[in-house]
Formats: C-alpha cells, structure tokens, sequence
C-alpha cells in the first residue's frame, strides 16, 4: 500500500462521504421512481421514465458525487476492503428506510442487519491495526 | 418474483461488478510508473458504461420493489467483488477478510429474505 494523503483527502474520510453520499441519493431515487411509476409500459423496465421527477435527478447528482468519492478511494485501498466497508451503506439504508420512508423491519432483516455489522467489524478491525502501524 | 425479474437484478448484479473491477483498474494504473492516459481512459469508460447499465435497470426495479427489499440483493456483490478482486486484480484476500466478506453478504441477503 502507498503512503495516503491525510485530512480531506483521506482516502477513509472519502470513504465515508461515498458512503453518505449514496445512502441520501437512494433514499431520493426511491421516492422519485415511485411517484413515477408506470408499470404498465413495456419501457419502464429500463427506468427511463423516472428522469421526469426532480428528486431522481438530486439522486443522480449524489451518485456522481459518491462515485468521484469512490474513484479517489480505489487509488489508494484495495477492492477487497474498500468494498467490504462501502457496504455499511446496506445497514443505512433499511434503517433510514424504517425511519424516513416508514417501511417495516422484520425480526429476521434485524438479524440480517446484525450480521453485517458483525462482518464489517471483522473487515475493519486488521484494517485499523494496519493504519496504526502507518 | 417473477424470472424476468430475477434476470434484471442478475444482470444489474453482473454489469455492477464488472464496472467495479474496470474502475479499480483505471484507477490503479494512475498510481504507475508507465500510466498511459488511453488505457486509463478506456478502462474508465469500460467501468462507466458497465456502471450505467447497471444503474438503469436498477431504476427499473425500484419502481415496482421496496427498496428496502430490493437494495440488499447487491449485498451479495460484496464476496462476488472480493473474491473476483482476488482472481482478477490479484489482491491479498485473507482469511480474515473473507469471513467479513461471507458476514456481510450473508446479512444482507437475510435483510433481503425478509
């Protein structure tokens, strides 16, 4: 691993601004395809008609935003890490949808969400031994 | 769910991981030594395109899904993306990763199933 910038340019706190970036934009695209929704034409398989709503394109802008983010951190950490992390994003997300959009969190999707985090513990923990000897 | 579904989350699934791969390659070859701006460049645009792809479709499916339940099938992209980062970019995959790789991937297919 090369030596990695500090303070903004932290690939970590890049890391994490992807991460915020994401969970934000998904919680918008959600609420855009929704209201946009039109099952009924063959079209709308491939998304297409959800660019009409303004909250897809906010979505689209942090997507941009989070994947600039990302480039910049597959520089300096690698796949097998940086992935793994970038994932915290799939507890966000069904929490923020529990809390922002009022959808349900089932027993089993609580244990699910437990696992993840366990799994990000176990993905971090030779990581930040790793950056202490840095 | 029906199988067209299942081919659309497949395929999302697929293109996503494959712009992942193309992206950590374009983006490590700026780090070298004999960094040549086309390969950099056909690598990144490799990377968009199959990203595209697969953020379209996904488009697709969050108008007829939750998203809650439909956004944790890239979960399994997570071990998909570790190991395929093993094989094809030779990266170090420890023991250790591996088994936080399977942990988040088997939770957040469980957060899926439910």
């Amino acid at each position: 691993m090369q030596t990695k910038p500090s303070g903004f340019r932290s690939p970590w706190l890049q890391l994490a601004l992807s991460v915020v970036c994401v969970l934000v934009s998904e919680l918008l695209l959600k609420l855009g395809a929704s209201a946009t929704a039109n099952p009924t034409s063959s079209w709308s398989w491939t998304g297409i008609n959800s660019l009409v709503s303004p909250l897809v394109w906010w979505g689209i802008l942090l997507v941009i935003a989070s994947f600039l983010s990302w480039l910049y951190v597959l520089k300096y950490i690698p796949l097998t890490i940086a992935f793994p992390l970038s994932r915290v994003v799939d507890v966000l997300v069904p929490l923020s949808c529990w809390i922002f959009l009022g959808e349900a969190i089932s027993m089993r999707r609580w244990c699910g969400i437990a696992l993840v985090v366990v799994g990000l513990a176990v993905v971090a923990k030779p990581v930040a031994r790793l950056e202490e000897r840095l | 769910m029906n199988l067209l579904a299942f081919f659309f989350i497949l395929t999302s699934l697929v293109t996503f991981v494959a712009g992942q791969l193309f992206l950590k390659r374009a983006m490590e070859s700026t780090a070298r030594a004999d960094f040549a701006r086309p390969r950099f460049i056909s690598l990144l645009t490799a990377g968009i395109f199959a990203m595209t792809i697969s953020f379209f479709l996904t488009l697709g499916l969050l108008q007829r899904f939750d998203l809650s339940y439909l956004y944790p099938f890239q979960g399994l992209s997570v071990i998909i993306i570790s190991l395929s980062a093993a094989i094809v970019l030779r990266e170090k995959l420890t023991m250790q990763l591996t088994i936080g790789a399977l942990l988040i991937s088997a939770g957040i297919v469980l957060v899926s199933l439910s």
